[in-house]
């Protein structure tokens, strides 16, 4: 290992800082939840609390009906919605990545569209709930999902379009592979880091999506992890800063500890699983990319 | 070759044609969508076709939109049970559908534009009510409550009932509540005994300085006096119960005018007194140094044992409702008399939605609402055994492990039927109509302000608003920073604001003959 001597330490601080940034706030998020609620209010979030108290986690494990439920919903939406989303993604960016594709230009450009334009929010939902009756239905939280994401079907079209030989494709051909079997035999194993890349994203899209729940749910048995923390959150900061013709409202309005609880409980998964597809994310993300 | 374009070819079309299916076949709704809307005349024809079968023929379930702000948890067994009344009397059950607080604009908004069965809707001009009726999405009551709710508007203060018309019509009909409101101070009792304080010689808001003094000597680590919120600034308490804001945004009446000319709030010298007094007090150290920016509200703060005080509108019974809420004993004094502004009867209303699937039934539903004991009861404290136990002597109480049903009964129906808590005067709702009806009304009642025509004004306001209210409203900045602040509200765009808000008063007031 021949590499510059002087410049090592400096690289290494830079990086010991970025990284110490992206760290601090979960830090803190997770110290805040741990934190009893009195010291919370006497004294700010603290990194090291005066006083300890596991009050906000006991809430939760008290909620946990509702908790399991949100998580159940979470990982049902984001397992099927990862899985469609990621299948139905590659089979739209093969063709589209293959030469001899007829009308290429014109389809690559009808993906290519829904990145900059879309039905609105009014139009869609009435799509949604009027034509498909998807209001209140998990369908709502996966389907949305599925349909707008053209750039990840441009990253897998050129990492295809790449990274696989036209040779290799050909050769499958000549040796009487059809085209599905090209598809899944030859192509998919073949690209395993744009898949784990864009599944990656497609998990962290679904897991993190309170949107699509906070406009088409309504019932608190499809209410997500996200949507549940994101409408919490939302009636607080709304209790805030209106002052309803001034009436006085009951309203369980979560402690500062449950609300830091949640979203520590909510990225947990997360946070868990980046690791395992890391090493795929950043070789998809520069291959896919560059073109 | 041509064999393997083609296997190639199809999947990519087909998919390509579903993207595109979504994304076309939203932007050709947009037509549709729009039509209701702005077409406000096909709702009364809608309404008018169906009143003819209105026998009840079929059953129906009827959909009540609410703001569901507390534990919504067990709303299911509520509705359940309504259902069963309801069934037998007008052959409908009842879905309740809570929705938070934080999305309601945005959820109602969608409901509205498009055709889910929606039967009554709690509406508000806090919730853009005017243009709700503007774009013709509230049918007009007064037929329907003629014909099949003729008692309610015996439940309530003429002048209340009447104040949700527009144009002459009505679209909503008030919740009965704590329409007025009285403004004074709420405090530890624990604190007040300890010291022996009490307010009985407290007229007026500057006589608390000793009872302050008193608490911030002898209890280190407490504030004597906390705000409700950044917005609910200590000067802003003080100066609101002899004001009617009329909406959110600057202009307002002063209510013992009894006029209706709009005024800018930070002109007056009742509003500079206020600074001055809260200067005074942040001075003595009776308010928190980060009153300004802090995001704990009082409850919390009195909960934690940090605040002592809390100056709130008030109605009877707060110092009961207030106990329950900080979970420490409160004692209350009002120093200003029980008002009624311009949107005492609008703040909180249930509405008929176009898109009701029978008007005449949702008219019986919101009927049974203000005249049945049961229905009303059951919304307001949930079921018997399970959300609420008998206390005796006619009263109720929370069960053994809380209640995983919490309704925030001002919105809806008639509350003066419903069970009262326990620690509640049991003629809570007798005092609360005296109340009402004995407070100064406002010249203005029923009237709403619709802010759309000076959108960028009030948005230019809002910031200015943001940079120095909650600072000099809390005290922490020197009063003599106002004449900034108003310079900056200049030319923000004040003026424009409140000549449109008297130019819409004006009219308003044309039209209604006040």
């Amino acid at each position: 290992m021949k590499t510059n001597d002087m410049n090592q330490p400096v690289v290494h601080a830079i990086f010991i800082v970025l990284a110490a940034l992206c760290v601090i706030p979960f830090l803190l998020l997770f110290m805040s939840s741990i934190s009893s609620e009195s010291s919370i209010v006497n004294n700010g979030y603290s990194f090291w609390p005066k006083q300890f108290s596991l009050e906000a986690y006991t809430y939760l494990w008290s909620q946990k009906l509702a908790m399991f439920n949100s998580y159940g919903v979470t990982i049902l939406i984001t397992v099927i919605g990862t899985f469609v989303g990621l299948l139905i993604s590659a089979l739209l960016a093969y063709p589209l990545s293959r030469q001899d594709l007829p009308i290429r230009g014109f389809l690559s450009f009808l993906v290519f569209f829904t990145l900059l334009f879309n039905g609105g929010l009014v139009p869609t939902y009435l799509i949604y709930t009027e034509v498909f009756h998807m209001k209140n239905t998990l369908m709502a939280l996966i389907v949305p999902g599925l349909l707008t994401n053209g750039f990840f079907i441009l990253l897998i079209r050129t990492f295809f379009a790449n990274s696989i030989p036209v040779q290799i494709i050909e050769s499958a051909y000549i040796d009487g592979a059809s085209e599905f079997k090209i598809f899944y035999r030859m192509v998919l194993p073949l690209s395993l880091p744009i898949l784990a890349t864009i599944g990656l994203m497609l998990t962290i899209n679904y897991w993190n999506d309170w949107f699509n729940g906070l406009v088409y749910i309504t019932e608190p048995q499809l209410f997500s992890i996200q949507n549940l923390l994101n409408r919490m959150l939302s009636n607080i900061q709304f209790l805030q800063q209106n002052n309803l013709g001034g009436q006085n409202m009951a309203v369980n309005l979560p402690m500062n500890g449950v609300r830091m609880a949640m979203a520590v409980v909510g990225i947990l998964p997360l946070i868990l699983i980046y690791p395992f597809f890391q090493k795929y994310f950043v070789k998809g993300l520069t291959i896919g990319a560059v073109k | 070759m041509q064999n393997k374009s083609k296997a190639v070819l199809l999947p990519a079309v087909l998919l390509s044609m579903s993207m595109l299916a979504s994304a076309c076949g939203g932007s050709n709704d947009t037509g549709g969508a729009s039509a209701p809307a702005s077409g406000g005349s096909s709702a009364p024809a809608s309404s008018g076709a169906s009143s003819g079968a209105s026998s009840n023929g079929k059953e129906l379930q009827l959909t009540l939109a609410f703001m569901g702000l507390g534990n919504m948890k067990e709303v299911g067994l509520v509705q359940d049970e309504i259902s069963k009344i309801t069934k037998a009397k007008i052959n409908a059950t009842v879905k309740l559908m809570p929705i938070d607080i934080g999305a309601w604009t945005q959820q109602v908004n969608l409901l509205l534009a498009g055709n889910e069965p929606l039967d009554l809707l709690v509406t508000s001009s806090f919730f853009n009510y005017s243009s709700q009726v503007a774009k013709g999405q509230l049918l007009p009551l007064d037929d329907l409550l003629a014909k099949f709710a003729p008692t309610v508007k015996d439940t309530m203060e003429p002048a209340i009932f009447n104040s949700t018309k527009i144009n002459g019509k009505m679209y909503g009909v008030p919740s009965i509540r704590d329409t007025a409101a009285d403004h004074g101070i709420s405090a530890r009792k624990d604190l007040m005994d300890k010291y022996n304080l009490s307010f009985d010689n407290v007229k007026t808001y500057a006589d608390l300085d000793p009872i302050f003094k008193t608490i911030k000597d002898n209890e280190p680590g407490v504030y004597p006096l906390v705000q409700r919120s950044q917005t609910n600034g200590i000067a802003n308490e003080l100066v609101r119960g002899y004001t009617d804001y009329l909406g959110d945004t600057p202009g307002v009446l002063i209510i013992a005018n009894q006029d209706l000319k709009v005024v800018d709030l930070y002109e007056t010298q009742m509003y500079k007194d206020a600074l001055q007094q809260a200067r005074k007090w942040y001075q003595a150290g009776y308010i928190m140094p980060d009153a300004a920016t802090t995001q704990e509200g009082n409850n919390s703060l009195i909960k934690a044992g940090k605040g002592f005080s809390y100056l709130s509108n008030m109605k009877p019974g707060f110092a009961t409702q207030e106990t329950t809420v900080n979970g420490r004993e409160m004692v209350t004094a009002s120093f200003v008399p029980p008002i009624s502004t311009s949107d005492s009867g609008t703040g909180f209303m249930l509405s008929i939605p176009k898109n009701t699937q029978d008007a005449d039934r949702a008219a019986q539903l919101l009927n049974l609402l203000y005249t049945d004991k049961d229905v009303a009861n059951l919304l307001a404290n949930g079921v018997e055994g399970k959300h609420y136990v008998d206390a005796g002597n006619g009263q109720i109480k929370a069960p053994e492990g809380g209640s995983n049903y919490v309704f925030n009964q001002w919105e809806v129906g008639n509350n003066a039927l419903t069970k009262v808590w326990q620690g509640m005067d049991t003629d809570i709702w007798a005092q609360t109509k005296e109340f009402n009806k004995n407070s100064t009304f406002s010249k203005a009642l029923g009237f709403s302000f619709d802010s759309s025509p000076v959108k960028t004004e009030v948005a230019a306001v809002t910031n200015v608003n943001n940079q120095y209210k909650a600072g000099l409203e809390s005290g922490t900045i020197d009063p003599t920073k106002l004449d900034e602040f108003l310079k900056k509200l200049k030319a923000a765009g004040m003026d424009k604001i409140i000549a449109e808000k008297q130019k819409q008063l004006d009219a308003w007031a044309k039209a209604n003959n006040v």
